[in-house]
């Protein structure tokens, strides 16, 4: 389902200019978002960007300084009473000493459109452990314990608080095909993310957060064009003229540190670039010849940095 | 909530050391307390049947206030009720669900000691006596149970335990339900009569008594039932507050 299609239709959720402070710390700050039916959304963003908070504002768990938060057009709390919203949230707590089944069980007689328990066992894949007391889980299964309690019932939309963490590559990448499933079948997912690979591979829409604020709203194309810089680093010999470095195409930043003035010394270039194969290209179409020549990406706290720079500089 | 309120009570019977502490080893205790013969200098009442209602309100706290505080404390700090509130389960609910449970359990921590005490040491009442008993001693219970959700709520997770635990030995052993209090310095019984364990027994003994319970002890018991339980709302507010 494209955004496009759906933005007549009434918002899953709705914050508008939405702040929440903790003593000196802004943690959101003037928020204003609104999310379509079907959208899989991801929230994306560096620890202490704001992610948490906002997913509370959403569940009612915490109440906005300043704004409005509406969810179905109600209060949070009236949503969740209505049985339209299934949430895990991060590190979650279970209730010790009672089974995953009974557990289960209690979340779907607590929905008031709840599936039957063998079905949401089976769906989070913990069928096999349904007679484990539920403090004997692994990480991975207690992660899945809470997907099942998120998705015990008909809910229409589902919040999932960084879903992955503690998970190993195969049972995220498991647990990102049962969500999918949810996705299909016409649900609103929002998921917290600092992984900006899960952004990619799930969500058909990513908001980024940095420091309380929305600083990016698009495709997970978008943003990992707009965050998909490189770093390019390499060694040059002899005269280096920083001027016709500058001159590369697709640079965002360059920095050339020289350790000697003397002829015959050599000089470490570093640089970021939005295309990092036709900088390099073109670099050598200079007749230079670069030496030790690194490419890597940025990490996603770099590529928050560049975006916010970027952004900035555009106000100016 | 019924739900919630059946799994909790599952868990408690699950149990074991819990339902030791809180059915059988009360019971125990009376036993070995209730050996002398005679009746305790001046309540006219023999030794056994003294220290049956002791014990019988020494397990009911035990049932209500021990298990309770360190839940509520363990599962504030683990999310767990964070969790629940993302439920339809209502605010209060949870509170609810944990006050049941304990109730259901410290039932049979009373009857169980009447149970002893009338089997081994002959302790015999009238009919009327027995049930009134059960009922105030249980109904007192909540004056405790409320004492637990509010420990739960105002200490942390690792320090609930030592806080319970003093607590617990402090209003046993001073409000006289493991030693009559009549044998403590006069300066001692001063402080101990105000205590809500030392009303919750004499409003046991006044029955056994066959006499009306003294307005004083009940008042007591309701002021401090007052205190907790509203003690135990305010701090639950604020905890849903700042969660």
């Amino acid at each position: 389902m494209t955004t496009t299609a759906t933005v007549t239709a009434a918002p899953v959720v709705g914050f508008d200019q939405v702040s929440k402070v903790y003593g000196s710390v802004r943690a959101v700050d003037g928020l204003t978002l609104a999310l379509h039916p079907g959208e899989t959304v991801a929230l994306l963003g560096p620890n202490g960007a704001g992610k948490s908070t906002t997913l509370d504002l959403l569940l009612g768990l915490k109440h906005a300084d300043s704004g409005t938060v509406r969810v179905f057009g109600t209060s949070p709390r009236e949503a969740i009473v209505a049985g339209r919203v299934g949430a895990m949230l991060q590190s979650g707590g279970l209730m010790d000493e009672v089974t995953v089944a009974e557990l289960v069980g209690l979340g779907c007689a607590l929905h008031p459109k709840a599936y039957k328990v063998t079905d949401v066992l089976a769906r989070a894949g913990i069928s096999q452990i349904a007679d484990r007391k539920v403090n004997k889980l692994s990480g991975g299964q207690a992660q899945r314990v809470r997907f099942a309690l998120a998705t015990a019932g008909d809910s229409d939309l589902i919040v999932l608080d960084e879903p992955t963490t503690g998970m190993d590559v195969s049972a995220r990448q498991a647990f990102w095909a049962t969500m999918r499933e949810q996705a299909d079948q016409g649900r609103t997912v929002l998921f917290a993310t600092h992984y900006l690979e899960e952004a990619d591979a799930i969500a058909d829409r990513v908001l980024v957060l940095h420091r309380g604020r929305l600083l990016a709203d698009g495709t997970a194309a978008e943003i990992k064009a707009k965050a998909g810089a490189r770093r390019v680093a390499f060694d040059l010999e002899g005269q280096v003229d920083e001027a016709t470095l500058r001159g590369l195409p697709f640079l965002t930043s360059i920095s050339v540190s020289n350790s000697g003035p003397a002829e015959g010394s050599v000089h470490t270039v570093r640089l970021q670039s939005s295309d990092a194969d036709a900088t390099v290209h073109a670099l050598y179409g200079l007749g230079l010849y670069p030496r030790n020549l690194e490419v890597a990406g940025l990490g996603l706290e770099q590529a928050f940095v560049a975006i916010t720079a970027a952004e900035e500089a555009k106000q100016s | 909530m019924n739900s919630l309120i059946k799994l909790e009570l599952a868990r408690a019977l699950r149990n074991r050391k819990f339902l030791f502490f809180s059915v059988i080893y009360p019971s125990v205790i009376f036993l070995l307390a209730s050996s002398q013969t005679g009746t305790v200098d001046g309540t006219g009442l023999s030794v056994a049947s003294y220290v049956m209602v002791s014990m019988a309100s020494f397990g009911a706290l035990t049932a209500v206030l021990m298990g309770n505080s360190e839940r509520i404390a363990k599962e504030r700090e683990s999310g767990w009720v964070r969790q629940l509130r993302l439920t339809t389960l209502p605010g209060r609910g949870y509170v609810l669900a944990k006050t049941a449970s304990a109730a259901v359990v410290s039932l049979p921590s009373i009857v169980v000691v009447f149970l002893v005490a009338a089997a081994v040491k002959d302790v015999r009442l009238e009919a009327w006596q027995w049930l009134a008993l059960t009922g105030a001693i249980w109904a007192g219970s909540l004056v405790f149970a409320a004492l637990g959700v509010a420990i739960g709520y105002i200490a942390s997770g690792d320090a609930v335990r030592p806080i319970t635990m003093i607590i617990y030995f402090g209003l046993s052993i001073l409000g006289g339900l493991w030693f009559p209090s009549n044998g403590f310095p006069q300066w001692l019984q001063d402080i101990a009569k105000w205590l809500p364990t030392h009303a919750y027994a004499a409003v046991g003994r006044a029955i056994e008594q066959s006499q009306a319970p003294h307005a004083q002890d009940v008042g007591i018991l309701v002021v401090f039932f007052l205190l907790f339980a509203g003690g135990a709302a305010w701090l639950y507010r604020k905890d849903t507050l700042k969660a």
